[in-house]
C-alpha cells in the first residue's frame, strides 16, 4: 500500500473532526435549547408538576416503562397516558392506587407504591405534563404508545 | 510482566468477571419475568431486577477498563504505575459503593434508598442507569478522579504512545460526561437532552476510543505487526468513530421535544456510525492475516476478531437497521432497541474486556498462555456466550418486528400488554438462548481454574 | 509465491468491488467485476478474487433477493410474520455475506488465497 496517507495525517483528521463535530454539537445545543419553550410545554411546568416528577423517579417509574419510547419495556409507554386514558387524571390517580400488593398471578405486576392522594395527584399532573409536550411527528403513531 | 505493578489488573479483573456473573443471573431472572410476570414479585419487582441487571454490566465494565488500563499502561509508557497503593485503595472503596448500592437496591424500596442517601440535597436518582444515590455517585466521580491521577501521571512521566494517549482521552471523556448525571432538570425535554450526553457520548463516543486502543494493544501483542501500522488504522478508526458519533447523538433526539431539524442530522451522521465499527473488522482482520507471529494464547486471538466482529454486527449493523428516523418513529422504545442493545453492548465492550482479560491473565500468573485444556474450554466458552448472544439478539429482533406492526404500523393497533402475550414466544426463545450464554460464562469462569498440558512456546 | 504488482492491485481491487457491491454500490461494482474478469488471465491470482466476488455476490443476490422474495410471495405481504422471517434473514444472511467479503479483502491484501484458517499456521 503507497504511504500517501501517513499517520500524522489521521491524527490531524481525528483532532480536527474531533474538535469541529464537537462545537457543531454544542453550537446546535444551544439552539436547541433556545427553541424549546416553543414545545417543551413549560408554561405548565408547576411546582406541583416538579413534585409529580420527583415521585416519578424514586419510585423508578423508567425502570419498568417508557417515557418519550426511553426506558425500560416491560410495561406501557406512559408519554401519552393522559390522553390514552380519556384526558383523565383521576383514571390515571385510579390505576396507580389500584394495584394489589401482591400483584396479579401469573401477569406483569405493578408495585404498590402507597402514594398519598397528594402524591398520587402530582404524578398524574407530571404525566399530563408530559403528553402536553409537542413532539416531532407527534409520535408516538397511534394511542397506544 | 514488564513491571510488577501491572499485577493491580488481576484484582480488577477478578472482581469484573464477578460482577458480570451476577449481572447475568439477574439478566436470567429478567428474561423469565418478561413470560411470567410475577416470578419473584414483589420481593424483587422487575425494575429493581434491571437496575441490578444494567449497573453491575456498568461497574464491571468500568473494573475491566480500569483493570485494563492498569495493565497496558506501565507496559506501553515504560515506567510503574505512578500510585499502586492508591489503584489499590480505589479498588476496595469502588467495591464495597457498588457492592452496598447494589444491595441498596435489592434490600430496600428504592424510595426508601432515596430517602435514606438523602436524595432531595441533590436529586439525582431515579433515571435510567444512572439509578445510583447521589452519594454513590459522588464517590464514582472519586474513584475515577484518583484513577485519571495515576493513570495519567504514569503516562506523562514515562513514553507516551498512541495507544495510550487514545485510552487516557477516552478515559477522561468517560468521567467529564459522566458529571452530567448530576444535571437532572425539572423539564422533561432538558432532563432527556442532557441524559444522552452521559449515554451516547458514552457508548457511542468516547467508550469507543477505550475499546480501540485496548483493541490495538491486544492485536500489536498477539500478531507482532508494526506499532506504525496499527496505530495509523487507530487514529482513523477513532476519527471515524467522533466524526460519526458527536451528531449522531442526535439519533436520540428525533422525539423528545427537540427542533425537527435534529430527524435530518441524526440521521445522516448516525448512519454513518457502524464505520468504525467495519473498520475495526478490517483493522483486526488485516493485521491477523499479516501476522508476523504465531502466538501460544489462542482464545486472546479468537477474542479480539470476535470483539470486531460482533461490534460491526450489533452496533453496526443492528444499530443501523433503526437509526434511520422514518423507520425509528416505528421502532422507538421496542424489542428492537433491546435486541440492539444487547449485541452491541456484548459485541463491543464486554468482549474488548474479556479480550484483555484473555490475553492478560496467563501473564500475571506466569506464564504466555493458558494451558491447552484450558484454552479449549475458554475458546468453547467465546462460542456458546457469542452464538448464543446472536440468538438471543436474533428472537428480541423477530419480537421487536412483530411489536412494531401489531402496536405501532396496524390498521388497528393493539393495546402494549396485548401484544406482548403475542410475542411471548420470542421470549420464552430468549431466556432458554440466555441460560445458554450463563453456561458459556460459567466455562468461561471455569476454564480459569482448568488443569492440563501446558502449550510449548516455540522462541523465534 | 510472490504476486507481481499489478496482479496484487488488481486482485484487491476486485475483492473491494465485492464488499462494495454488497454494501454501498451494488450493480455498478458488479460490472465492475465483470470488466476485470476480462482483464485477468485465467489461474492468475487476481482471477481468483475476480471470480470469488463474482460467486459470492451471485449467491448473495439469491440468498437475498430470490429466497426473501419467496418468503415474502408464500408467506403473504401483509402478514407482520412474514416480515418476521425475511427482516431476520436479510439482516443476518446479508451480515454474513458482508464478513466473508471483509475477509476475503483482508486475505487479498495479505497476498495469500482464502484457503487456510485463522488459528491454525
Amino acid at each position: 500500500m503507497r504511504e500517501t496517507f501517513t499517520k500524522g495525517m489521521a491524527r490531524n483528521i481525528y483532532y480536527g473532526g474531533a474538535v469541529f463535530f464537537f462545537l457543531v454539537l454544542i453550537g446546535l445545543t444551544v439552539d436547541t435549547v433556545k427553541s424549546l419553550p416553543q414545545t417543551d410545554n413549560r408554561e405548565n411546568l408547576t411546582e406541583q408538576v416538579a413534585a409529580g416528577k420527583r415521585l416519578w423517579e424514586i419510585n423508578n417509574c423508567i425502570g419498568c416503562h417508557t417515557l418519550l419510547g426511553e426506558g425500560a419495556y416491560f410495561a406501557p409507554e406512559l408519554g401519552n397516558v393522559y390522553t390514552r386514558f380519556g384526558e383523565s387524571t383521576e383514571a390515571i390517580k385510579a390505576f396507580i392506587k389500584y394495584r394489589p400488593v401482591d400483584g396479579i398471578e401469573g401477569r406483569r405486576s405493578m408495585p404498590q407504591f402507597n402514594l398519598s392522594d397528594e402524591e398520587l395527584e402530582e404524578l398524574a399532573q407530571f404525566l399530563k405534563y408530559v403528553d402536553g409536550v409537542t413532539i416531532a411527528r407527534d409520535w408516538p403513531p397511534n394511542i397506544q404508545g | 510482566m514488564k513491571y510488577e505493578s501491572q499485577g493491580i489488573a488481576k484484582m480488577y479483573f477478578i472482581a469484573a468477571i464477578g460482577l458480570f456473573l451476577g449481572q447475568i443471573l439477574f439478566g436470567v431472572v429478567m428474561g423469565m419475568q418478561y413470560v411470567v410476570g410475577d416470578f419473584l414479585f414483589p420481593e424483587i419487582p422487575f425494575n429493581v431486577a434491571r437496575m441490578v441487571h444494567t449497573n453491575l454490566l456498568i461497574v464491571w465494565l468500568l473494573f475491566g477498563f480500569m483493570g485494563s488500563a492498569y495493565y497496558l499502561v506501565p507496559e506501553e509508557a515504560e515506567r510503574e504505575l505512578f500510585a499502586p497503593w492508591l489503584a489499590k485503595l480505589m479498588f476496595w472503596i469502588f467495591l464495597v459503593a457498588g457492592a452496598l448500592t447494589i444491595l441498596g437496591y435489592l434490600l430496600v424500596p428504592y424510595a426508601k434508598l432515596a430517602e435514606l442517601t438523602m436524595n432531595d440535597l441533590l436529586p439525582t436518582m431515579g433515571r435510567e442507569f444512572l439509578e445510583q444515590p447521589t452519594i454513590t455517585k459522588i464517590g464514582i466521580v472519586i474513584v475515577a478522579l484518583a484513577f485519571l491521577f495515576n493513570i495519567g501521571m504514569t503516562i506523562l512521566t514515562g513514553r507516551k504512545t498512541v495507544i495510550n494517549l487514545v485510552l487516557l482521552t477516552g478515559l477522561a471523556g468517560l468521567a467529564v460526561f459522566f458529571l452530567f448525571s448530576f444535571y437532572n432538570p425539572d423539564n422533561i425535554v432538558l432532563d432527556k437532552y442532557f441524559w444522552w450526553f452521559v449515554v451516547h457520548l458514552w457508548v457511542e463516543g468516547v467508550w469507543e476510543l477505550i475499546m480501540a486502543s485496548m483493541l490495538a494493544y491486544v492485536l500489536i501483542k498477539v500478531t507482532g505487526v508494526d506499532r506504525e501500522v496499527i496505530e495509523k488504522w487507530l487514529y482513523v478508526i477513532i476519527a471515524m468513530a467522533l466524526i460519526s458519533g458527536l451528531l449522531g447523538t442526535g439519533h436520540h433526539f428525533f422525539w423528545i421535544g427537540t427542533p425537527d431539524y435534529w430527524q435530518w442530522i441524526g440521521s445522516i451522521f448516525s448512519a454513518l456510525e457502524p464505520i468504525p465499527f467495519f473498520m475495526m473488522t478490517l483493522f483486526a482482520f488485516n493485521v491477523v492475516n499479516k501476522r508476523r507471529l504465531d502466538h501460544p494464547n489462542k482464545p486472546a486471538v479468537l477474542w479480539a476478531l470476535g470483539t470486531a466482529v460482533m461490534a460491526f454486527l450489533g452496533a453496526g449493523v443492528w444499530g443501523f437497521l433503526h437509526t434511520l428516523a422514518p423507520v425509528n418513529f416505528y421502532t422507538h422504545g421496542t424489542q428492537i432497541t433491546a435486541a440492539h442493545g444487547h449485541m452491541a453492548f456484548y459485541g463491543a465492550y464486554v468482549m474488548v474486556v474479556l479480550t484483555m482479560i484473555s490475553y492478560a491473565m496467563p501473564i500475571m500468573r506466569g506464564k504466555k498462555a493458558a494451558n491447552q485444556t484450558a484454552q479449549v474450554i475458554e475458546m468453547w466458552s467465546f462460542w456458546l456466550m457469542t452464538v448464543s448472544m446472536v440468538f438471543i439478539t436474533l428472537f428480541l429482533t423477530g419480537a421487536g418486528i412483530l411489536q412494531v406492526y401489531l402496536q405501532r404500523y396496524a390498521e388497528t393497533p393493539e393495546p402494549f400488554m396485548v401484544v406482548q402475550d403475542k410475542i411471548a414466544l420470542f421470549y420464552w426463545l430468549r431466556e432458554a438462548a440466555g441460560l445458554v450464554f450463563l453456561s458459556g460464562l460459567f466455562l468461561y469462569i471455569y476454564s480459569f481454574f482448568a488443569k492440563g498440558p501446558e502449550v510449548e512456546v516455540v522462541e523465534g | 509465491m510472490k504476486n507481481d504488482e499489478l496482479q496484487q492491485k488488481q486482485a484487491s481491487h476486485a475483492a473491494l468491488a465485492s464488499l462494495l457491491n454488497l454494501t454501498l454500490f451494488p450493480g455498478i461494482s458488479f460490472i465492475v467485476l465483470l470488466l476485470l474478469y476480462k482483464k485477468t488471465l485465467p489461474g492468475s491470482f487476481d482471477r481468483y478474487y475476480v471470480v470469488l466476488g463474482i460467486k459470492t455476490n451471485v449467491w448473495a443476490a439469491i440468498a437475498l433477493f430470490l429466497v426473501s422474495g419467496l418468503m415474502i410471495i408464500f408467506g403473504g405481504f401483509y402478514s407482520p410474520w412474514t416480515w418476521v422471517y425475511v427482516l431476520s434473514y436479510f439482516m443476518f444472511v446479508h451480515s454474513m455475506f458482508i464478513l466473508f467479503a471483509t475477509w476475503a479483502l483482508t486475505r487479498c491484501w495479505a497476498g495469500g488465497r482464502l484457503k487456510t484458517t485463522v488459528l491454525s499456521k
